[in-house]
């Protein structure tokens, strides 16, 4: 991070050059790379290709995503620590609540482990590494503040406009289902 | 605070300094974190040092009390200690490393304290301290003083009595501290340099609090934006600007001058060999007292600056409008997916944005290298009616690759590419035909082989037919080139 502060400008036109900007927050201490936005539709300038791919996620991963974040605000507004650990146990409990009730624990279990995989591999956990030398207890996960940036009130908005329109189409095709 | 029936009863159940009193490991815990923590003015331990720590502790308790006594291995300990309903330890992550740390609360230390001044001590001084008592006071009235006349008139006092006191010296008269009153004073400036490094922590801990409580005022507001604008404005500083972070700077400005030390240093080096201290037989750490303190206030300036510096990006660029419309957003979201419990959505509900871009330029693909298909154009394939002794099927010969590649590697050491013919010639074949075409299937990172099929070569080798005569054998095929 701090040779990314010293080289910024550097990099900046460097990834300009890709149709990338650079986007730094240091009192964070994140980066990341975004596409710049697209010309508009009347402007002539070439339309270049998009070098940041945007991922599709699961309803699963979006919900835990956008729990994590809440769990970041909460955080923010109530101290002045900075790290937001948390262990495998707590972010189960987070997501729990939302999936369908089942006889098979150790599967419901797994189906979170595996979101939970996919979030780290996003890069907005972090697995901490167990203590040297203490017995290998629940494992940690550091939410990482860069989450800030991209689970942002617009992402959460266009999440709960899209849930809706599923709630109203599930409780359409439920009705013609009744009325047969 | 009043010590009435209902506030003892509150804090014998909720404050983690009664409660550790009142705990059955009260023991343990106090003697334990004593050692680690009060007694080498320690501020932060790493998990794994705390833990191996307390195993040693634990492991010796078991040696005296039998197997069964504290039967959990020590960081369920640590972990227990530091759970809300106890309170004697605070655990934390620092940036920039993976593992836990633990720090006291300062509850613990207060009990700790209060645990040490149990015992009687031999001698209470009362003297000094109403020196000090008396000193304050006059601080206090002398530097509310706006008239500037009595300000003068007592500085003329003051000058008188100096006066005085340098003519009574002149004459011989020199007053000394008897050793009851160098006792007292010394008794008193042990017990405030403790407490002064006790105090550390209670002022981080404050200091904590005030910015739990500012952010807490802000993410429960009602009122409009107008508002809390204005009462954002107003708690920028809230932490520099309390009372506690203004005595808190004072005492830092003040204790940082290396001339303040050098002369802390210099005192404490001739108080502690004057015999009536000796005798008192002090510890050995009131001798660097005023660099623990440095130390403990260097901890506590850390902490606020980085509480100051989180708590104004808290108010600035918008994090808490941002947090609160999320909140919002997120009461919908919680209560849709509820509703949609049973009834799970397969595929893809949302995207976003990678970090990072893989980029994978045109430039560094290989470029296209046809196959190379051998014709055999000057071969008539015939029905052979020799009788042909099959065993030389079976007679294996290994040929050492490693052995070929020595030479090619050692040819091209001076020169950047060699034919094959070259290095036969050079190398001659100890393996005829076999060795000639293990040389074909070599491949390496040191070196390519290309072959010219334009140019054919011939290779000649010396061997023994069968009746064991020496004769010169020779393969023709393309030129094959060895290059850097």
């Amino acid at each position: 991070m701090g040779r990314l502060l010293s080289l910024q400008a550097r990099v900046r036109d460097y990834v300009a050059l890709l149709n990338l900007d650079l986007v730094l927050d240091e009192a964070e201490g994140y980066a990341f790379l975004k596409n710049r936005p697209e010309p508009a539709e009347d402007d002539p300038a070439p339309r270049l290709p998009r070098l940041i791919a945007r991922r599709p996620l699961s309803f699963a991963v979006s919900l835990l995503l956008a729990l994590l974040r809440r769990k970041l605000a909460e955080f923010d507004a109530g101290g002045g620590e900075t790290r937001l650990v948390l262990s495998r146990d707590e972010i189960v409990e987070l997501v729990r609540v939302f999936l369908p009730d089942g006889p098979n624990e150790a599967r419901l279990i797994d189906q979170i482990e595996t979101t939970l995989n996919k979030v780290v591999e996003l890069g907005f956990l972090h697995k901490l590494k167990p203590a040297s030398g203490s017995a290998t207890g629940p494992a940690h996960y550091e939410v990482r503040r860069i989450l800030k940036a991209f689970v942002d009130a617009q992402w959460l908005a266009e999440f709960d406009a899209r849930l809706a329109a599923y709630q109203s189409a599930l409780s359409g095709s439920a009705k013609e289902a009744r009325d047969g | 605070m009043t010590l009435d029936f209902a506030t003892l009863d509150a804090l014998r159940t909720h404050h983690p300094a009664w409660r550790l009193l009142r705990s059955d490991h009260a023991p343990l815990v106090a003697s334990f974190l004593h050692r680690v923590f009060v007694a080498p003015n320690v501020r932060v331990m790493s998990e794994a040092d705390l833990a191996e720590a307390l195993e040693d502790e634990l492991y010796a308790l078991r040696l005296q009390l039998g197997e069964t006594a504290f039967p959990k291995p020590a960081t369920e300990y640590l972990n227990d200690w530091a759970l809300p309903d106890k309170g004697w330890l605070r655990k934390f992550y620092k940036p920039g490393s993976d593992e836990a740390q633990f720090d006291l609360t300062p509850a613990t230390e207060k009990a700790i304290a209060w645990l040490g001044q149990l015992s009687e001590r031999q001698f209470v001084g009362t003297e000094s301290r109403l020196l000090t008592l008396f000193d304050l006071l006059k601080q206090m009235s002398e530097g509310s003083e706006t008239d500037p006349e009595k300000r003068i008139a007592e500085l003329q006092k003051k000058r008188d009595a100096i006066d005085a006191e340098i003519a009574r010296v002149r004459s011989g008269d020199v007053p000394l501290l008897d050793d009851a009153a160098l006792k007292d004073r010394f008794q008193q400036f042990m017990q405030g340099a403790r407490e002064l490094l006790a105090d550390f922590r209670e002022v981080e801990h404050n200091f904590r609090q005030l910015d739990r409580r500012v952010r807490e005022r802000i993410a429960l507001w009602e009122g409009g934006k107008g508002a809390l604008l204005e009462e954002i404005m107003g708690e920028r500083d809230a932490i520099a600007d309390s009372d506690q972070g203004k005595s808190f700077r004072a005492f830092w400005d003040f204790l940082l001058s290396s001339r303040r030390q050098e002369e802390l240093s210099e005192l404490l080096e001739r108080v502690l060999q004057l015999p009536a201290v000796v005798a008192m037989r002090p510890d050995a750490r009131i001798r660097r007292v005023h660099y623990d303190w440095l130390e403990a206030g260097e901890h506590t300036q850390r902490t606020v600056a980085a509480l100051s510096q989180q708590l104004r990006r808290f108010l600035d660029d918008q994090v808490w409008l941002e947090n609160r419309r999320i909140m919002d957003i997120l009461r919908g979201i919680e209560s849709k997916a509820l509703a949609l419990r049973e009834a799970p959505t397969a595929g893809a509900v949302m995207e976003l944005a990678e970090a990072r871009a893989d980029i994978e330029l045109i430039m560094d693909r290989p470029l296209f290298t046809p196959a190379v298909k051998p014709v055999f154009a000057h071969l008539d394939l015939l029905a052979g009616d020799e009788a042909i002794d099959p065993s030389a099927l079976f007679e294996q010969v290994v040929v050492d690759k490693a052995r070929l590649m020595r030479h090619i590697r050692h040819a091209l050491q001076n020169r950047r590419q060699i034919t094959l013919r070259e290095l036969v010639a050079a190398q001659p074949l100890q393996q005829g035909l076999a060795e000639l075409v293990a040389y074909l299937q070599l491949g390496s990172d040191a070196f390519n082989a290309v072959v010219d099929e334009d140019t054919p070569e011939a290779i000649h080798w010396q061997a023994e037919d069968e009746q064991g005569e020496a004769v010169t054998r020779t393969a023709r095929l393309p030129r094959v080139i060895f290059m850097r």
